[in-house]
């Protein structure tokens, strides 16, 4: 078999660069349903978001092989974009280089269409929320899966990856009831984070941010207390002396800023996804003089299995997560501030490889896109 | 020949291939690897095949199992790091380019000289067989007297590379003009200019540029257009840019009274009334098949091979300081809003008051 796959890569070389696209679609045709059939799974079909270039995506139709045993095929209906990780990728920025074409994306809620073959459990029809790519269908499996309780809508349910990863953040912290609290970024996970901390007692609560463009959403019920932009005002930080601060952004500036918002004895929780080195800090005066404890925080090191008193599983946080929306604990619809069309993604896109505005939540709406499909469908049988 | 013993300072992206061309070269042995970012120097160190890492720069220096250090470091930093290992009797292999401006580049060339180590930049990229083949139809009168010189150079390099995306140890230091010296024209376009030198056998004589800062981060150009002349009648220009989607091209056209020649990509292309170059007059010739070799493995072997046999390396601080001089009075024009004269090198640097 690998010889085989060796002379087709050597054909493939051979190939003008032109005619490539074309040979490769034709051959993945036939690939997939050479897996699909043995296997006795359907071909399915869907159209997903692709980043095509840096800073460009486009939306396409793409083919995959049907669920598998546990599995689900999911007919999304809204899907989250996680702005720091998928704006890393469309920037090629450090730790986050990747090849395109690239399929962005982990954070859906939809609706279950049919379930793998052998699949107790779990019904067509059933809501559910996990991680998936930004597409109209795809599959979601059972590690990754959860039922969305009644009543969250999926434009709450589709925070669920989002809202792991800052609900494990949130249980590093330690936070108690009363805690003086500030965490550095205002983007989605800094709200989140916000919102979260809140939710477990936190407060008073200051949000930190390079500029006042995101205060509005920052400050909503449920948001934080104060607002603190660093833009013209750099030596506010030194006043703010949180307790606990919660780095939201994964950067060496950002983590600087964190530490020097703590309070002497104070604790810094590193959320963000850090892509770059830290140099020439002065540790003495920064963390050690200050009696600093830094946590790590990041979804990369949360288990999946074998939880302590103070380390939740994925499964645990996504399941509490989705309680909370229940509950009306927890509010996150009010962060959104984009809710697009699919087809729009290369205009998404583009505002956040241009730094993203004022947005803060920004969700595909898969049903838009079904709707536009079925009025075109309804304008082509009417004329 | 006896093999040179060298230290990589420096173990980002580039220093990364320098490393293991300069180990391919066999004319080098690897003596160890030092950069301030331990983590990267000890990768760097485990891929070449677990050889020493050092502490600091100053440990790399004082070995007496060094004799030379190959400095694949931040444009800002090669003055300071050039003049310590001259101090220390250490031969110096720069990256382009030998510094950011003409002074540091002078001072670089003195304390080697007072020293008695060589010194060398990498302009490799003269090794390339097409450049090669380019400078021999150029010396065999193909294309008469030059009379124009051409670049287009444009590419896309994504935000990610200005902060180091593409290197194991990101630093923002490609995005600040203070520590770069500029932007895609000396980060990227420096190499045509100092293989289009190398071609020609003609210098910038006369630059007046226009650049700006469109989209990338920092404060270095991403697109700039430089009106110049080449030696005394030759008249060229170079349009480059490193916002350029989707449509990149890189391509050096060179003509005169009696032919054409045009650097891509793929290969060459030139045109002569002469019989020249083993080829026949009056025709279009294409040549895109060239031997795949190593540019920077061949950099080395030749610098080796000079310093063995006590010449001066065939690109010498002198031809960096040549490529900075064309590069930095290309700057400085848009600063003074006039055109600018390039200083001649043997009027700035080999007079002989001016040596410290």
């Amino acid at each position: 078999m690998s010889q085989l796959l060796d002379v087709a890569g050597a054909l493939y070389t051979r190939i003008p660069p032109t005619h490539r696209p074309r040979v490769k679609r034709v051959a993945n045709y036939f690939l997939l349903r050479g897996a699909a059939l043995p296997a006795r799974r359907p071909v399915c079909h869907g159209r997903r978001v692709v980043f095509v270039d840096f800073e460009s995506a486009d939306l396409e139709a793409y083919e995959f092989i049907g669920p598998a045993k546990g599995e689900a095929l999911v007919r999304a209906r809204r899907s989250l974009v996680s702005p720091g990780t998928e704006t890393a990728v469309l920037r090629g920025l450090p730790g986050a280089r990747r090849s395109f074409p690239y399929v962005p994306g982990y954070s859906v809620c939809g609706r279950v269409e049919r379930v793998g073959r052998g699949t107790r459990g779990l019904e067509p029809g059933t809501l559910v929320a996990g991680r998936m790519a930004h597409a109209s269908h795809g599959i979601m499996t059972p590690a990754s899966m959860f039922v969305v309780p009644d009543g969250v809508p999926p434009e709450e349910a589709c925070f669920i990856e989002l809202g792991i990863i800052v609900l494990q953040g949130i249980r590093k912290s330690r936070i108690r009831p009363g805690t003086r609290l500030a965490v550095v970024g205002q983007g989605l996970i800094g709200q989140l984070a916000v919102r979260l901390a809140r939710a477990a007692g936190a407060g008073p609560i200051v949000a930190v941010a390079s500029s006042l463009r995101r205060m509005a959403s920052a400050m909503k019920p449920g948001g934080a207390d104060q607002f603190v932009a660093l833009e013209g005002e750099p030596d506010a930080v030194g006043g703010i002396s949180a307790e606990i601060v919660i780095e939201a952004v994964g950067s060496s500036r950002a983590i600087t800023t964190a530490m020097e918002a703590a309070r002497e004895g104070g604790t810094v929780v590193l959320l963000g996804s850090s892509r770059d080195l830290g140099r020439n800090l002065d540790w003495w005066e920064i963390a050690q003089r200050r009696r600093l404890t830094l946590v790590g925080a990041h979804i990369g090191a949360l288990p999946s299995a074998d939880a302590s008193a103070g380390r939740w599983t994925y499964r645990q946080e996504g399941c509490l997560f989705l309680d909370l929306l229940a509950a009306n604990r927890l509010t996150v619809s009010d962060l959104v501030t984009w809710r697009a069309s699919p087809a729009e993604c290369n205009r998404v896109y583009e505002v956040l490889a241009e730094g993203g505005g004022e947005h803060v939540g920004i969700v595909f709406d898969w049903d838009h896109l079904a709707a536009e499909a079925a009025g075109n469908r309804g304008s082509r049988n009417a004329s | 020949m006896k093999q040179m013993r060298v230290a990589v300072v420096g173990a980002g992206g580039i220093a990364q291939r320098n490393a293991s061309e300069t180990a391919r070269s066999g004319a080098a042995v690897i003596a160890g690897v030092y950069d301030v970012n331990a983590r990267a120097a000890r990768e760097l160190a485990r891929s070449l095949g677990g050889t020493r890492v050092f502490s600091s720069y100053r440990e790399a220096l004082e070995s007496a199992d060094v004799e030379a250090v190959l400095l694949s470091t931040p444009h800002h930093v090669h003055k300071s790091m050039t003049i310590e290992a001259a101090a220390a009797g250490k031969h110096v292999m720069v990256e382009k380019p030998i510094a950011t401006t003409t002074e540091d580049a002078e001072e670089m060339i003195h304390r080697c000289r007072q020293a008695g180590v060589a010194l060398t930049v990498n302009y490799s990229f003269r090794y390339l067989p097409k450049v090669r083949r380019a400078r021999e139809i150029v010396e065999s009168g193909a294309l008469g007297e030059i009379a124009g010189v051409q670049v287009v150079s444009h590419q896309f390099k994504d935000p990610g590379y200005w902060m180091g995306g593409r290197s194991n140890s990101p630093d923002d230091w490609r995005s600040s003009r203070a520590k770069c010296g500029g932007g895609f024209l000396i980060m990227n376009v420096c190499h045509t200019i100092d293989y289009l030198y190398y071609i020609t056998g003609l210098r910038g004589t006369r630059v007046y540029s226009e650049y700006a800062t469109v989209a990338s981060p920092g404060d270095v150009e991403d697109v700039v257009s430089v009106t110049c002349r080449w030696g005394e009648r030759a008249v060229g220009s170079i349009s480059a840019s490193s916002v350029m989607r989707g449509a990149d091209v890189s391509e050096e056209r060179i003509w005169g009274t009696k032919g054409t020649l045009v650097l891509d990509t793929g290969g060459l292309s030139f045109y002569s009334t002469r019989p020249a170059g083993g080829k026949k007059p009056g025709r279009l010739h294409r040549e895109a098949k060239f031997p795949e070799v190593s540019w920077t493995a061949e950099w080395v072997r030749r610098f080796v091979a000079d310093v063995r046999a006590g010449r001066d390396p065939e690109i010498s601080g002198r031809a960096g300081w040549e490529n900075v001089a064309f590069i930095t009075a290309a700057y400085g024009s848009l600063e003074a809003g006039r055109p600018l004269d390039v200083p001649s090198y043997s009027a700035s640097v080999e007079t002989p008051e001016l040596v410290s």
